[in-house]
C-alpha cells in the first residue's frame, strides 16, 4: 500500500515536471519574464538611438544629416577612431580621468559609510542630520553651478570656509585648495549616504543583541556584523561613485565631448570619442564587479 | 617634566578609577563619550554640507546695496523679502512679447512639473522593483547579459544618444507631451532608471531564500510572491528609489526642458533662467545678458531656488520618516 502511494506521488511530481518543466527551467522562465519589460525599454530607448550614435562615428558628418543616412554625410570608417586616438590632449585627459576616480571614489565610499554609521544611531536631532546630509542632492540643478563656480559675484563656497574660521582644527592642518577638493569629494556623496543608510537599516537588529551577549565590542560588531552583510552596497555604491564621477559634468572628458558637438561639424568624432570612454569605463567596472564576487558571498 | 609626570599620574589615577567601576557606570561613561564624540563630529561635518545652503538663504534675503557692501557676508541689515516677489514674478515670466499673468505661468509649470516627478517616481517605483527582482532573485541562463545592459544603461553619457533620441521622439510626435520623459520610466529606464534597479537588486539579494520558497510550498505563484512577499520586505529601497527619483526630476535640467518646452509645458528648472531675462527687460536691455548684471541679480536667482526646492524639501522630509519607520518591521527578516 505504502509502496504504491510512493509510486502515485512519484507519478505526480513526475506530470508536474513535465508540464511546467524543471525547477530550473522553470526559474529561467520566470527570470526572462521579470526581465521583459526592462529588455523592451532597453532596445526601444537605448538600442536604437545607440545603434545611430554609432552610425555617427563612422561618418564626417553634416548638420542636416547626422545619421549618414542622406547621402550628404561621408563615410570614412575608423578615421573618427584614429583621429582620437592620435590627438595627445585628449589621451591626457582621458588618462587623468580615470587616475581622479581612482582616488575619489575609496574616499567618497569610505566618508558615505562612515556617516552612514553616526546617522544610524538613534540619538534626539538624527532627523535634522539626515536632512541636513541630503541636502546637496536637492539643491543640484543650476544652483549647483553658481555655487562651485568662480564666475563674477560667487564666491567658491569651500574656500571661503577657511576665513570664516568653520571646520575647527580641520582647516588649521590643511590648506585651502585641499578643504576645497574633500568638500567637493563630500558633497557629491550624498546618494552614497542615504544608500549606506537604508541597508543599515536592513541589518537584523538580532545579530547585534547576539554579538553583545557574546561580549563584542561595537568596533567588534561592525567588522564582523555589519561590514559583511552590508558589502554588496559597499560594491553599488563603488560602482555608482565610478559612474558619478565618469559621467559628471565637472569631468573634463565631458568638456571635450561639449565642445566637439557644440562646433557642429564634429559628431563623428564625439560620438567616436563616447563610445571608446564608455566601453573603458565598462571595463573597469567589469573588472571590479568580478573581483569584488568573491567576497560577495 | 614634572607637570608631565603629574598629568600622566592624573591619568593612570582616572584609568585605575574606571577600571573599578560596576558594568553599569561603565557603559555609561562609553555611552557619554561616544556621544559626545558623534556629536562634534556631525556638526563638523553638518557645517561643511550646511554652509552653501546659509549662504543662498541669507543671500536670497539680501537687497542689492547690501549684496555688493563688502562688510555685509552673512547678515543682512533688513530682510528683504522683495527679492521673492521678483523671483516669483520672474518664474510666472514668458517671453517679451507675452504679458505676464498674474502667476498662472507659474501654476502650469508647477503642475507639469508635479506630474513628471510624481508620476516618473511611482513608475520607477515598480518597473525598477521587477528588473531588481529579476535580477537579484534568479539564477539564469543570460543572467550576465541582462546585468550588462543595466550597466550600459548607467553608463552611458546621455549626451551620447540624446540627439538621436530627439529624433525619434520628433518622429513619434510626442515633443511637448509627457510621453519621452515618462514612458522610459514604464519599462525601468528613464532618468537613473539603471541605478534604481542595481539598488532593488542588491535589497532583493538581502532576502534569505527561505521566505519566497516558503511562500511557494504553500502554493503561491510567482506574482502573488513578489507582491505580497518581496515588496513588502525591500521598503526601505521603496523609500530612498521613490525619493531619488522624485528630488532628480524635479531638478532635472537637462531631459525634461530638452522634450518640453512649448508655453505650457514646461517645467519649473528652465524657468529660473527666466528670471534673468526678466530683468533684462525691467531694465531695458534684450537678449543677452551681461556677466554683471548676472551678479546683480543672484539674491533674486537664489530666492527663485528656494521657491523651486521647497517642495523637493517637504517630500524628503516626509519619506525620510518613512525610511526610520522601515526599521523595526525589517528587523524581522531573518
Amino acid at each position: 500500500m505504502a509502496k504504491q502511494v510512493v509510486k502515485l506521488k512519484k507519478q505526480q511530481a513526475h506530470k508536474t515536471t513535465l508540464k511546467f518543466g524543471s525547477f530550473e527551467r522553470r526559474r529561467t522562465i520566470e527570470g526572462w519574464t521579470f526581465s521583459i519589460p526592462w529588455i523592451v525599454g532597453f532596445i526601444w530607448f537605448m538600442l536604437i538611438p545607440l545603434f545611430l550614435s554609432v552610425r555617427t562615428s563612422f561618418f564626417i558628418t553634416k548638420l542636416t544629416d547626422p545619421y549618414g543616412f542622406g547621402g550628404e554625410s561621408t563615410f570614412v570608417g575608423f578615421d573618427n577612431y584614429i583621429d582620437v586616438i592620435k590627438d595627445p590632449a585628449v589621451g591626457e585627459v582621458v588618462f587623468n580621468s580615470f587616475l581622479q576616480s581612482l582616488y575619489k571614489v575609496p574616499i567618497v565610499v569610505a566618508f558615505a559609510l562612515f556617516v552612514a554609521v553616526l546617522l544610524k544611531q538613534d540619538f534626539p536631532g538624527r532627523t535634522v542630520f539626515r536632512v541636513i546630509f541630503f541636502i546637496p542632492v536637492i539643491l543640484a540643478g543650476v544652483i549647483m553651478a553658481y555655487l562651485f563656480s568662480d564666475s563674477i559675484g560667487s564666491i567658491s563656497v569651500f574656500s571661503g570656509m577657511l576665513s570664516s574660521g568653520g571646520m575647527g582644527f580641520l582647516s588649521e592642518i590643511m590648506d585651502v585648495s585641499i578643504i576645497s577638493q574633500i568638500g567637493t569629494i563630500m558633497w557629491s556623496s550624498s546618494v552614497e549616504i542615504l544608500i549606506f543608510l537604508a541597508a543599515l537599516q536592513s541589518v537584523p537588529i538580532i545579530l547585534y543583541e547576539v554579538v553583545e551577549l557574546d561580549g563584542a565590542t561595537a568596533w567588534e560588531s561592525f567588522w564582523h556584523v555589519t561590514l559583511p552583510y552590508i558589502s554588496p552596497f559597499v560594491i553599488l555604491n563603488a560602482i555608482y561613485a565610478l559612474v558619478d564621477s565618469f559621467v559628471d559634468v565637472s569631468n573634463p572628458v565631458m568638456g571635450i565631448l561639449e565642445e566637439m558637438t557644440s562646433a557642429g561639424t564634429k559628431y563623428g568624432m564625439a560620438s567616436a570619442l563616447s563610445w571608446m570612454y564608455m566601453l573603458a569605463t565598462l571595463l573597469v567596472i567589469l573588472i571590479f564587479v568580478l573581483l569584488t564576487r568573491r567576497w560577495l558571498r | 617634566m614634572k607637570i608631565f609626570s603629574k598629568i600622566s599620574g592624573k591619568i593612570h589615577e582616572l584609568i585605575d578609577r574606571y577600571r573599578n567601576l560596576g558594568y553599569r557606570a561603565k557603559k555609561k561613561i562609553t555611552f557619554v563619550i561616544g556621544r559626545i564624540f558623534l556629536y562634534y563630529v556631525l556638526i563638523e561635518l553638518a557645517y561643511l554640507f550646511i554652509l552653501p545652503f546659509i549662504y543662498v538663504i541669507t543671500t536670497s534675503m539680501m537687497s542689492y546695496k547690501d549684496y555688493m557692501d563688502p562688510s555685509i557676508e552673512w547678515i543682512p541689515s533688513a530682510i528683504h523679502w522683495q527679492n521673492y516677489v521678483d523671483a516669483f514674478k520672474g518664474l510666472s515670466y514668458f517671453g517679451f512679447e507675452a504679458a505676464h499673468d498674474g502667476g498662472t505661468q507659474f501654476v502650469s509649470s508647477f503642475m507639469n512639473t508635479l506630474i513628471v516627478s510624481l508620476g516618473s517616481a511611482l513608475l520607477q517605483c515598480v518597473s525598477c522593483a521587477i528588473i531588481g527582482y529579476a535580477l537579484g532573485r534568479f539564477n539564469f541562463k543570460g543572467k550576465i547579459f541582462i546585468f550588462v545592459t543595466v550597466l550600459l544603461a548607467l553608463l552611458i553619457p546621455p549626451q551620447t544618444t540624446i540627439i538621436a533620441s530627439y529624433g525619434m521622439w520628433a518622429s513619434m510626435n510626442s515633443i511637448n507631451t509627457f510621453l519621452p520623459v515618462m514612458l522610459p520610466t514604464l519599462f525601468g529606464l528613464g532618468l537613473r532608471g539603471a541605478l534604481f534597479a542595481l539598488i532593488y537588486m542588491y535589497f532583493f539579494q538581502r532576502i534569505p531564500n527561505a521566505m519566497d520558497e516558503a511562500a511557494r510550498i504553500d502554493g503561491a505563484g510567482p506574482l502573488r510572491v513578489f507582491m505580497q512577499i518581496m515588496l513588502p520586505l525591500v521598503r526601505s529601497a521603496t523609500a530612498i528609489v521613490f525619493i531619488f527619483s522624485f528630488v532628480w526630476h524635479w531638478n532635472d535640467n537637462c531631459e525634461a526642458p530638452m522634450y518640453m518646452y512649448s508655453n505650457t509645458m514646461m517645467t519649473l528648472q528652465p524657468k529660473l533662467e527666466n528670471i534673468q531675462y526678466y530683468f533684462a527687460e525691467m531694465m531695458g536691455s534684450s537678449g543677452e545678458v551681461s556677466d554683471f548684471a548676472k551678479a546683480m541679480m543672484e539674491p533674486t536667482l537664489f530666492a527663485g531656488c528656494l521657491l523651486v526646492m521647497l517642495p523637493v524639501l517637504i517630500v524628503y522630509i516626509l519619506g525620510q520618516k518613512k525610511l526610520a519607520a522601515g526599521i523595526e518591521r525589517l528587523g524581522v527578516i531573518e
